[in-house]
């Protein structure tokens, strides 16, 4: 008898049906893959299972009882536990009074701090899932702070425990100390659903693999009896691209973007200490770093939207350390901010009003300031036609496209002036695979055509398969600056990530 | 079939306050056949009725367009009623203060004077707004406080009438007043003057860079700052346009109606036209149609009062009504349009 079952799961929302009779086994003590595309409904039905949602039809058995949970606290009293993406954690409390949020002990409304922190500790050293319980949530680290979610839900006696894709925020060293914490929770009894994208975490890691696409069942395997390859194929029909490595004939010796000793500080934001680099036009410069390194802040003083306190930074050439957003963009800055909704878009304003955002104070878009809105037509149905934008029409508000196609309807914007440097910061965070490889494949033929390109990526793998040199971010300062080559140390580039010195290459 | 669905729920939204209507009008143990009668009177039975809604629509347009200007750029100035009554000071002082001069130029000047005096009394909170970030909603209200008490300052002392013992201004001359346009009733130049004004702000708005600059500050400012659009400079043009529509309400209320300056002039023309705007989905034409179902509401109320003895504040309860239907419409009467299969 298999510990959960989930049998013939429908749930439609408006428009759209996100688990089309999915159906889900997972015996006591496995780990089980949820795997498939954004969108392919793996946190959809995690969620119905979960009772955050509810479902239309279908069966849920949990330890051979039918159950239909009406709000997570529900299925925790039932002993499931979820971690989802973004943590649920209250920054200004301590580690010990997020683990106990909500629960009535013994004695509550009095808080015994004493048996609390000695049960956390306790549990802890049982799984290795190291904290201090009386460190307040915000001096911790995305990793740490993952290890109080999984205490969260163990604390609470979860058996079956939720993961939404636990690795996205980690670096290397701390996916491997997760994944032992994985094994511990194994060989404990407890089973764990991993929802994620990423197949060589599921090679690596997991027992049974499930795959969804589009809402459907496509396949469940044992890890064990399948490869990448297989997987890949049935996540996305087919292989995944690999992009061929750079050939290094036509270096150029020119310099498109350089920054020379950027510092900038602010109260709100992070520190950037003495940042140098220099990126040649015809190459692609990562910025590889785990997320809220510096990296947003990073994108913004190049881009101009913040203003550095010193050093110098030039594109192509010209010095604009002081210049304004739209100065910079004259001297041929393209900017891919990594925030679309807030950012890079008008939500409420319709595609062709959003593809002349950055240009509509320029001709041919208007004169005078009258807007020829002929032109902005044309011109729209023209980028539309070249990136295969999806949409009803040019007069369709952007909130209602799908994120890629959104993500497409900005590049086709900031790539239509022309520009000389491309500033790319997360350009395919959130997207699917499909538009991911369209983004990358868009970079690396704009690289080709003798752009130089800075790509800011929390994404090691996208760094690795399409940077020529790369960067590494930690703390607001770049750690060291390597050559990508067949002999790249991924191990060292971790190691970076983490705050680790690695010595500087210069090419 | 959008149309369908907006126009199947504003009838929705007129049917159910005409139930409240009657509702409300039985409970007071009035007639209310009686009262349907005379309301409708009050609205078409007349080429007076008729005029007198054009006459109270006019500074609703005006400063209905200037607030759906403020809150598309998503500034939410309740403060035109204020503003509205600096205008009407400003067309005074043009009137009391300057020599005589030919209409046309005199008629220029105070629409000028009464554009800018209305758009620096919303321009100060917009630069609070934009500079510091002080709440607009309760600097424009603050600000319509003091504006009602300067003029009831400035009509005791250096406005005053000195032939009189009332707290009025002296009478403008003629070369300050807007022509009749439909003589005998009152309807006045204003008229053309609001409708004018809708269409620059259409113009402006759809077709301009500037107005496409008021509507992504509107939307979102942090994608208008990433796109170099200035924040700071939007928001104080979009008040500075709103209350000077709002000050042009009060030249007209002056120059069309009551030709010398006293208190009381609007009876919260700069509140209603809140409502306007919200109604009016911020569009010139929108406006235009509320502003004049608006006062046609009145009007007929009015008519109500003379006919049928029935209190006018019923409309106040009517337009609170009206806007919390119009606000949650969309939300309240989904399930219903989807039964009826509308989409």
């Amino acid at each position: 008898m298999p510990d959960l079952q989930m049998k013939d799961i429908f749930k439609e929302f408006p428009g759209v049906i996100a688990n089309d009779n999915v159906s889900l086994t997972v015996e006591k003590g496995e780990i089980h893959a949820l795997l498939g595309e954004n969108g392919a409904g793996k946190t959809t039905l995690m969620n119905i299972l979960y009772g955050i949602y509810t479902k239309d039809s279908g069966i849920i058995t949990w330890k051979g009882e039918e159950v239909s949970f009406k709000s997570p606290r529900d299925a925790i009293e039932s002993g499931i536990g979820m971690v989802h993406q973004h943590f649920m954690l209250v920054p200004t409390l301590s580690v010990a009074q997020n683990i106990t949020l909500g629960l009535k002990n013994k004695g509550y409304p009095f808080y015994n701090k004493k048996k609390v922190i000695k049960e956390i500790a306790e549990l802890s050293k049982k799984y290795g899932l190291l904290v201090d319980p009386d460190e307040l949530i915000s001096r911790l680290s995305v990793g740490a702070r993952q290890r109080v979610e999984i205490l969260k839900s163990l604390y609470r006696n979860a058996e079956l425990l939720i993961l939404d894709e636990p690795t996205a925020v980690l670096t290397p060293q701390e996916t491997d100390n997760f994944f032992t914490i994985l094994k511990k929770l194994k060989n404990e009894g407890h089973s764990v659903i991993i929802i994620t994208h990423r197949i060589p975490e599921v090679m690596k890691i997991t027992d049974k693999v499930t795959i969804l696409k589009d809402g459907k069942n496509v396949a469940t395997v044992n890890t064990s009896e399948t490869n990448e390859n297989e997987l890949s194929n049935y996540m996305i029909g087919r292989s995944l691209k690999t992009f061929p490595t750079r050939k290094k004939t036509n270096v150029s010796e020119e310099y498109g973007l350089v920054l020379e000793q950027v510092g900038f500080n602010n109260k709100k934001s992070k520190k950037l200490t003495d940042i140098s680099f220099k990126v040649k036009k015809g190459e692609i410069f990562g910025i590889a770093g785990v997320d809220g390194n510096g990296q947003k802040e990073l994108a913004e003083v190049i881009s101009g939207i913040s203003k550095i306190n010193s050093g110098t930074i030039l594109i192509a050439g010209k010095n604009i350390t002081k210049a304004s957003f739209k100065t910079r963009k004259k001297a041929g800055l393209a900017y891919i901010t990594d925030d679309r909704h807030n950012e890079g878009l008008v939500l409420d304003m319709d595609v062709s009003e959003n593809m002349i955002l950055k240009d509509y104070d320029q001709e041919p878009f208007s004169k005078n300031c009258i807007i020829n809105y002929n032109v902005v037509r044309k011109e729209t149905e023209q980028r539309i036609k070249d990136y295969n934008i999806k949409t009803p029409g040019i007069k369709t508000p952007i909130r209602l496209l799908s994120g890629g196609n959104q993500q497409k309807a900005i590049i086709a914007r900031e790539l239509a002036a022309g520009p000389s440097v491309v500033l790319a910061c997360q350009p395919t965070r959130g997207l699917d695979i499909g538009a991911t490889e369209f983004v990358r494949q868009t970079l690396i033929d704009k690289r080709n055509e003798n752009l130089c390109i800075l790509l800011i990526s929390a994404d090691l793998e996208e760094i690795v398969s399409i940077c020529d040199r790369i960067a590494v971010i930690f703390e607001g300062r770049i750690v060291g600056i390597i050559n990508n080559g067949a002999d790249l140390n991924l191990n060292k580039i971790g190691l970076m990530m983490a705050g680790h010195s690695g010595e500087t290459v210069n090419s | 079939m959008k149309y369908t669905k907006e126009l199947v729920s504003t009838l929705i939204i007129i049917i159910v306050t005409f139930l409240i209507a009657a509702v409300l009008i039985i409970v007071a143990k009035y007639d209310p056949g009686m009262a349907l009668q005379s309301f409708f009177y009050g609205i078409f039975g007349s080429l007076h009725g008729f005029a007198e809604i054009m006459v109270r629509a006019t500074p609703l347009i005006l400063a209905g367009l200037g607030v759906s200007v403020a809150f598309s750029t998503g500034f939410f100035n309740i403060g035109a009623e204020g503003q509205l009554y600096m205008g009407a000071i400003a067309i005074t002082c043009v009137g009391v203060f300057l020599p005589p001069m030919p209409a046309m130029l005199h008629i220029a000047i105070a629409i000028i004077a009464g554009f800018l005096l209305g758009g620096i009394w919303a321009v100060i909170p917009g630069f609070l707004k934009a500079k510091y970030g002080v709440s607009e909603i309760i600097t424009t209200i603050m600000f319509n406080y003091i504006a009602i008490n300067i003029v009831g300052i400035l009509v005791r002392t250096v406005l005053k009438n000195t032939e009189s013992a009332l707290p009025y201004s002296p009478v403008m001359p003629k070369s300050l007043s807007f022509s009749l346009l439909l003589y005998p009733t009152r309807l006045h130049g204003g008229f053309i003057l609001a409708i004018v004004s809708a269409v620059l702000i259409y113009i402006i708005m759809k077709k301009t860079t500037i107005g496409y600059e008021l509507r992504v500050i509107g939307f979102n400012k942090r994608a208008g700052t990433c796109s170099g659009i200035s924040v700071y400079k939007n928001i104080v043009l979009a008040s500075l346009i709103s209350g000077g529509l709002a000050g042009l309400a009060g030249v007209s209320e002056i120059a069309g109606v009551h030709h010398r300056l006293l208190e009381g002039i609007s009876p919260g023309y700069g509140y209603i036209a809140i409502i306007v705007a919200l109604m009016g989905r911020n569009h010139p034409l929108g406006v235009i149609i509320s502003a004049i179902g608006l006062s046609a509401l009145q009007v007929g109320a009015n008519s109500m009062q003379r006919q049928a003895g029935i209190p006018t504040s019923i409309t106040s309860v009517l337009m609170g009504v009206i806007v919390l239907l119009a606000l949650s419409k969309n939300i309240m009467f989904s399930g219903l349009l989807k039964k009826m299969r509308i989409k």
